[in-house]
């Protein structure tokens, strides 16, 4: 692949950039809109988490319980809701956490010769791992929770980034200017935040769009599989499990959460490559 | 060339050929919900153990469809002297092995003697057994050193069953079995299928046993671990017969023209297996508490979803048993918040939190738990419900440091002191003076109804001293394919007799 | 060209050291002793303590990481606790299902994705062009053990189109094994055609940029005829690195996949490992199945050296 040297040139503005495309756009209102929703609806008290009301179990949707009401009479809407903030919690968690170690290890490859080689063979070996089957063994070993699983699949992702990071730091360590500031001795850790953290911002925000993606699908996973977060706190992934038994009766039970986490990773994934078209074009080649 | 052979099998397969269309061919394929993890039925409580091993591996006695022991290797019911505590048990002559040997008395001891020492049923009366001798060479006689009046419901139980093998093969661990059933195992593929082959060399048990007719040439058990995938493999004709299904899926297979469920009403019952060893529940007051607290109806409601598939009855067993009784019932399904408030208070309950061990292995045992949680929540109990995966609930249950209650199931089993919970000696340690006088009294005596009266007393034990909390009845769906007929419904049903049209 | 090699082949070795020693910390790490942990609460001192010697947990640790490099190197990657069997052999009857389901799966996605994304980069920027892409997101967008158990329910069951689960049971032939990985495939192809997609309208873009498609559009060639001339014939490339690309993704899918249908496969394999504690069987997965990762991504770049006579290095 070719080194994202354009990035080094002053980035135009983004938002003009984005607001080009319209799918980009609408992609970003939705998302967006389900976080706000997420967050906000519970915050000022619109859905709750409500109480169990078991006579009411599987009533569909209506006047009621506007998305139905799931096995214990509780209210869908709410549970999504609160589902939502842990499934986008564990999603931004992830991509946070993977762009930080993957920076870290990023940088130190590229800006320290010696320990770029073996960094780079550690980075292909994480990367050999396939993503579910690194993160079921983690949470196997470690347990369940939901911190575990942020971890487990912040092990998985955080390579992919410290591999964008390292070949962009060595295109920007030869740049005049990087070199000059050396030079003129100022120290690694200054040039490395000032100079190279500012050039790699945006492969980054690109790479952990779409890892925050990722990170739910493989949630939803772990949970099919019965290894993901405790069951106790909700997330979109085990909401369409338990609705699993009851495709028959309460089809809703699956229909609302598997769209939730259809409609986040799909507009994640448009504002991901409207962000890499738009900020680097040469990036687009990536995958 | 296979039909042929198959029709001269046996004189049962003969007719049948002759019948036509329910001629015996093929395969039976019975989806179970995971494999074997053993082949040795003694060591094992599992129910797919049984379900599987029930077809090569037999028992002395067994049971018929209205639960009564009948013999099965034994020739006869056990001569019992007048103390009750000697049995002499007469065997069926000219039985085949596996391996081509014939079964005599040395088998039988050598197996009921391993049985006494491996199997949790065999051990728990271990001490009770005096000796176990082979008398004659189609005689064995088991002497105790008290009278054990459900002895030879535990020999014809499949479950941590006395099993006959050949002496020869007896050993601490068996890896591959040997026995005397109408199937033997052919192959094992884990996590794919265990193949089981008929025995050509089969003799049949006595009329009371039933006619074991080796109708299929096959029967094949695979382990499908996920419910949906069970129902849609039964539906699409993919398996004959499928064991515990969803009761959610109870109306889509009744409108399906190419399976049928199979409803076995007042199957078993749920119960909060309840920690006397150590912890929050070893004190009265709080155990009392939990049972004021807990919302039985809408815990099975929430499970179960339709009253067709549950019924809230603290009654032990169900009416039709013979062990059904009313006694102190008055303690279940309370559902009184207030009044476990009291409780806690008298306890001084300082709201430690109230450990429930549970997992999903099977969802409603989660569903009640969820319920449960809102309602003890309710009463003042700070609970913390671990959900963990069933290797981890099966090792954490066995470490009393580790929970307060866990939730289990058991079908009703043909005689209460199979219920291991009510013995001391179980994960649950509950130990009374009274119970246990009451408990040694109801398994020396062997007048049916002296015992009934003794059993009603039990149950005021289990209620009154809350030594286990049953939550209710429930019915266990299984489906079967329209084709298929000849299968029992059963906790454990048996193929042998199973036969496809065409 | 040969240096090349050399230095890709080197890399490779110290890349499956590192995976090796993965795969060796992981277990490690886990809480406990991996002997009682193993055998459970049942087990007797003695037990354990024989497990322990059994598995080398006597010795101090690099020694016990030396003999499992050695092992391993010899392919020996242990014993699983619940089958008794080396893991290679467990590993080995697992991997039919699992190796086809990502060749005929890796079919759909590029039966599906070629044609469009092809007809995409075309017709790059019109309504066609938008709605493929963003429907193939989608697709890969919906968690695939959802996409599976609708397909499994309508497609298998309702319609009889398709074995519903299963792998044809014991002593099925071949063409009944590979009937049951049809609906399978189906499902991870479909998931996994989006980024296909994507990469082969790149690709395409990048074609259709170069100099000697200008030329020939200069030349009066048409549209169509430049397409179907030039792009087509160096539409191996992105095959090939797709290959390579997805088969991660593959691996990942087909754990979930196997599991919707009831596959015995390596990914079914490792689910039930997880839950039963098998951990050398965990370990063993991991490790073949990233040594197969590094694999194939060195067989594709050498297929890409051999393809595309542009690439220089």
């Amino acid at each position: 692949m070719a080194g994202p040297a354009s990035s080094a040139a002053a980035p135009p503005s983004l938002r003009k950039l984005l607001m080009q495309r319209p799918s980009v756009v609408v992609a970003l209102a939705v998302f967006v809109l389900i976080v706000a929703a997420c967050f906000l609806l519970p915050a000022f008290g619109l859905t709750s988490i409500g109480g169990m009301s078991v006579r009411n179990r599987l009533t569909g949707p209506g006047a009621e319980y506007m998305l139905g009401a799931d096995a214990f009479g509780r209210d869908v809407l709410g549970r999504l809701m609160v589902a939502g903030q842990t499934s986008l919690g564990i999603g931004l968690g992830v991509a946070l956490l993977s762009s930080v170690a993957g920076v870290f290890i990023g940088l130190v490859a590229g800006f320290f010769r010696k320990l770029d080689t073996p960094l780079s063979r550690l980075i292909d070996a994480m990367m050999a791992f396939p993503d579910i089957l690194l993160a079921l063994s983690l949470v196997a070993i470690f347990g369940g929770s939901m911190g575990n699983v942020i971890l487990a699949l912040s092990v998985v992702y955080a390579p992919r980034i410290a591999r964008i990071v390292r070949a962009s730091t060595l295109v920007i360590r030869e740049l005049p200017y990087v070199e000059a500031a050396r030079a003129l001795g100022t120290r690694t850790p200054t040039i490395m935040v000032t100079h190279v953290l500012r050039n790699i911002v945006s492969p980054i925000l690109v790479q952990a769009t779409f890892i925050f993606a990722y990170a739910m699908l493989a949630e939803a996973g772990l949970s099919f599989l019965g290894v993901g977060v405790d069951p106790k706190i909700p997330t979109w992934g085990i909401m369409v499990n338990e609705g699993r038994q009851y495709i028959d009766n309460a089809f809703f039970l699956i229909l609302f959460p598997g769209l939730a986490i259809a409609l986040s990773v799909l507009s994640l994934q448009i504002v991901g490559d409207g962000l890499r078209d738009a900020l680097d074009p040469k990036l687009a080649k990536e995958t | 060339m296979k039909f042929r052979a198959t029709c001269l099998a046996g004189a049962a397969a003969v007719a049948l050929c002759a019948a036509g269309p329910l001629a015996a061919q093929g395969n039976v394929d019975v989806a179970i919900i995971g494999d074997a993890d053993t082949f040795d039925p003694m060591i094992s409580t599992k129910d797919v153990v049984s379900i599987v091993t029930q077809h090569f591996l037999e028992t002395l006695y067994t049971f018929d469809e209205n639960w009564q022991v009948v013999p099965l290797l034994a020739a006869d019911m056990p001569t019992i002297s007048e103390d009750g505590t000697t049995y002499t048990i007469p065997l069926r002559e000219g039985v085949s092995f596996h391996d081509g040997s014939t079964m005599d008395s040395a088998d039988v001891a050598a197996s009921l003697s391993r049985w006494k020492d491996v199997a949790s049923r065999g051990m728990a009366i271990a001490d009770q057994i005096g000796s176990i001798e082979a008398t004659a060479p189609s005689e064995i006689t088991i002497t105790l050193t008290e009278p054990y009046a459900p002895l030879v419901t535990l020999l014809a139980f499949s479950n941590s069953a006395a099993v006959i093998y050949p002496e020869e093969i007896i050993a601490p661990e068996i890896k591959e079995p040997i026995g005397t059933g109408p199937y033997k195992l052919e192959a094992y593929q884990p996590d794919q299928y265990t193949q089981l082959v008929r025995f050509d060399d089969y003799t049949q048990p006595g009329e009371a046993a039933g006619e074991r007719a080796q109708t299929p040439d096959e029967i094949r058990f695979i382990p499908v671990p996920d419910t949906n995938t069970r129902v849609e493999g039964l539906l699409s004709g993919q398996f004959d017969y499928a064991d515990s299904l969803s009761t959610e899926a109870f109306a889509r297979i009744e409108g399906s023209d190419v399976a049928e469920p199979v409803l076995l009403d007042a199957f078993g019952w749920p119960l909060f297996a309840v920690n006397h060893k150590k912890g929050l529940m070893t004190d009265l007051n709080i155990r009392r508490a939990v049972q004021a607290a807990l919302p039985y109806d809408d815990m099975l409601f929430a499970a179960f979803g339709d009253e067709k598939f549950f019924q809230t009855d603290g009654a032990l067993y169900p009416e039709g048993w013979p062990w059904h009784t009313e006694a102190a019932t008055e303690l279940y399904n309370i559902n009184d918040p207030e009044k476990a408030a009291e409780y806690l208070a008298e306890a001084g309950y300082d709201g430690q939190p109230l450990r429930i061990l549970t997992s999903r292995q099977y969802e409603f045992h989660y569903q009640m738990a969820e319920v449960a949680q809102m309602a003890l929540e309710m009463a003042g109990f700070t609970v913390q419900l671990d959900v963990v995966d069933w290797a981890t609930l099966a090792q954490n249950r066995d470490n009393p440091d580790l929970w307060d209650i866990y939730i289990t199931h058991s079908p009703f089993l043909p005689e209460p002191t199979l219920t291991s919970s009510l013995f001391g000696t179980a994960r649950e340690g509950w130990v009374n003076p009274d119970k246990e006088e009451v408990l040694e009294r109801f398994t020396r005596e062997t007048d049916l109804d002296a015992r009934k009266a003794i059993y009603a007393e039990l149950q005021e034990q289990v209620y009154g001293d809350v030594g286990m909390i049953k939550i209710g009845n429930f019915s266990a769906v299984q489906g079967k394919s329209r084709k298929l007929s000849g299968v029992v419904p059963s906790p454990w049903p048996a193929f042998w007799n199973a036969a496809k049209a065409e | 060209m040969r240096s090349y090699l050399l230095r890709r082949l080197i890399g490779m070795i110290v890349v499956i050291f590192l995976v090796l020693t993965i795969a060796f910390v992981l277990v490690r790490l886990a809480p406990g002793d991996p002997a009682s942990l193993m055998l459970g609460p049942d087990a007797s001192p003695e037990e354990v303590a024989a497990l322990r010697v059994r598995l080398g947990l006597d010795q101090p640790i690099i020694a016990q990481f030396g003999s499992f490099l050695a092992n391993a190197l010899r392919g020996d990657l242990g014993q699983s606790l619940f089958f008794n069997q080396p893991v290679t052999t467990v590993l080995a009857s697992r991997a039919e299902p699992t190796i086809v389901l990502a060749l005929f799966s890796l079919l759909v996605a590029l039966v599906i994705a070629t044609p469009i994304g092809i007809w995409a980069a075309y017709r790059r920027g019109s309504v066609l062009d938008q709605t493929s892409i963003t429907t193939a997101m989608l697709a890969a967008s919906v968690p695939s053990f959802l996409t599976g158990l609708v397909f499994q329910r309508y497609l298998a069951t309702d319609l009889g189109w398709f074995p519903a689960s299963g792998y044809g049971g014991a002593g099925a032939g071949f063409t009944e094994r590979m009937r049951h990985l049809i609906l399978p495939a189906i499902t991870l192809g479909i998931t996994n055609s989006a980024l296909i997609l994507r990469f082969t309208r790149a690709s395409m873009l990048d074609i259709l940029g170069e100099d000697y498609v200008r030329t020939a559009r200069a030349k009066g060639m048409t549209e169509r005829r430049v397409v179907l001339r030039h792009a087509l014939k160096n539409a191996g490339i992105p095959i090939i690195t797709v290959v390579g690309l997805t088969f991660a993704l593959l691996v990942s899918g087909a754990v979930v996949t196997e599991r919707v249908f009831n596959l015995p496969g390596m990914g079914n394999l490792v689910v039930n490992a997880v839950l039963r504690r098998d951990y050398p069987v965990i370990q063993g997965t991991l490790i073949v199945v990233a040594a197969l990762y590094v694999l194939v991504n060195l067989i594709t770049d050498l297929l890409y050296l051999a393809v595309d006579k542009r690439v220089k290095y």
